[in-house]
């Protein structure tokens, strides 16, 4: 037992990372450029260590919690285009 | 490892080039300025004088360990629940901590493809097959990782206070609100935690306090001769603000190594912590005997690993919640170290030793900083509610084991 255990730990953390590093859609850095000047908003709903440990935060961004999406998405027009940056 | 000094290095530093002390010196610094500087001396004093009454009793009795320093003073069931609460919880808090803040700066400073949540999974997994490495080997990478972080920040600072771009006189200003530089002032107390209380420090308990007092003097200095002090007490990451204004890009990176080695050094020193403090509660029958088998290297680091697999894939990084948890637990383990500071007073009072009037005032400096950490925080509430709550559930778990084992003594 006391072999395999190291090995099914690795596993168990490997499996894990993998899951974690599956597809999401996303925007990319030029993209997102691009559709600024065109009145896109950017939200931050990152929170917590999320937010804190990064050191990129896009400039104009405004910070909204992921919680209250039902309270602040009552602010914007059914036609603007939003994007979430939530990691 | 021979060499007492490096044993005891790798030991004490672990958590000293954590992240989360570098953000606390980087917010302390931008609240006090160059003022923070003599409150850091007093805190390491305040340490290494408490780490010498301890040590002191460890000498010159019977009692090798701090659980029996404690138990002495206050009993069996109080000493065991102490140091529960004290460290177990702060183990699985900080790894959460740590290697999601390490995950993203891997993420943000070095391969940007690669997903942070992935990298703080693999670090945890890497961190916890290392605890099953003989214990020759093990300190040897704990002594690789504190040695990468020191020698980092000591590079950042030493480049950082030769070529300062705001003027002294710029640094010496008073600070503002008192309330915020109290507060900053009081958190310096969290630097040291861990730092002398391994049964491989006996006799050097100082060293590192005095240590790391050099390097955080040096990495103020630095950090507030090139950021001004408003930034550097509102930000959430000084010390890449403060890298990156030092040596641009190539600070960043190397911000980088010390973040990622300075985590890997906190969360096997903390494990280390924990696996000698089982050990210490196993051999006086205050737990089962199972949790210390092979040196505490079978059981507990696995079980740590789920609980901050868990904690890291519900999403508690990501959550307000994990700092008031983190502060909560932190200030847990400095009542274990006054409890055990002002017990070591007691013991060496009862044998008739003569105690110096700076190692009896320092347990309770310490306690009144303790004090005014939880009343100046604003989440000082739930702060109170979660220590008492994990007060009386590691109370409970001692209590029942006591039950079991006294049933299992009177069985014939």
């Amino acid at each position: 037992m006391k072999r395999f255990l190291p090995l099914l730990l690795l596993f168990f953390f490997a499996g894990a990372s993998l899951l974690h590093a599956s597809d999401v859609p996303t925007v990319s850095k030029d993209e997102l450029k691009a559709q600024l000047d065109t009145g896109t908003i950017v939200l931050d709903v990152r929170s917590g260590r999320d937010w804190s440990s990064s050191e990129f935060k896009i400039k104009g961004a405004i910070r909204a919690s992921g919680d209250d999406i039902g309270k602040w998405s009552k602010d914007y027009k059914k036609d603007q285009k939003l994007v979430l940056y939530c990691a | 490892m021979k060499s007492p000094i490096l044993l005891s290095l790798a030991l004490g530093c672990g958590w000293l080039f954590s992240p989360e002390v570098l953000v606390i010196t980087g917010n302390s610094a931008g609240n006090l300025g160059l003022l923070a500087i003599p409150f850091l001396a007093l805190a390491a004093f305040l340490f290494s004088t408490c780490g010498k009454t301890i040590n002191s009793v460890q000498l010159e009795s019977e009692r090798n360990n701090e659980l029996q320093i404690l138990q002495q003073s206050i009993g069996a069931i109080p000493a065991a629940s102490l140091t529960l609460a004290a460290c177990f919880p702060l183990l699985i808090l900080a790894a959460t901590a740590l290697l999601v803040t390490s995950g993203y700066t891997f993420n943000e400073v070095f391969l940007y493809w690669f997903p942070n949540f992935g990298f703080a999974f693999l670090l945890l997994g890497l961190l916890t097959l290392v605890q099953f490495l003989p214990m020759k080997l093990l300190l040897r990478v704990q002594l690789f990782c504190v040695s990468l972080a020191g020698g980092g920040i000591l590079i950042l600072a030493l480049y950082g206070s030769g070529t300062s771009v705001i003027p002294l006189s710029a640094l010496l200003h008073m600070p503002e609100p008192l309330s915020q530089a109290a507060f900053s002032s009081t958190m310096l107390l969290f630097l040291f935690v861990g730092s002398n209380l391994f049964h491989g420090q006996q006799g050097r308990c100082s060293l590192v306090p005095r240590l790391a007092f050099f390097v955080f003097a040096l990495w103020m200095f630095a950090s507030l001769s090139h950021v001004n002090p408003e930034r550097l007490a509102s930000s959430t990451i000084p010390y890449m603000t403060a890298s990156r204004r030092i040596l641009g890009d190539t600070g960043r990176q190397i911000m980088g190594v010390v973040v990622i080695s300075g985590s890997c050094a906190a969360v096997i020193g903390l494990t280390l912590l924990c696996r000698e403090k089982l050990t210490d509660l196993v051999q006086a029958l205050m737990a089962p005997g199972f949790l210390a088998k092979g040196d505490g290297r079978w059981v507990l680091p696995p079980l740590v690993a789920i609980a901050t697999g868990i904690c890291m894939a519900t999403g508690l990084a990501g959550d307000e919640i994990l700092e008031t948890l983190l502060r909560s637990a932190l200030l847990l383990w400095l009542l274990y170290y006054s409890a055990v500071s002002l017990a070591a007073i007691h013991v060496l009072r009862k044998e008739q030793q003569t105690v110096s009037l700076p190692a009896r005032v320092a347990p309770l400096l310490l306690f009144a900083g303790l004090l005014a950490v939880l009343l100046t925080n604003p989440q000082r509430s739930e702060m109170f509610v979660i220590i008492v709550c994990l007060l009386v559930a590691s109370s409970a778990l001692a209590a029942l084991w006591f039950f079991i084992n006294s049933e299992r003594k009177e069985t014939p």
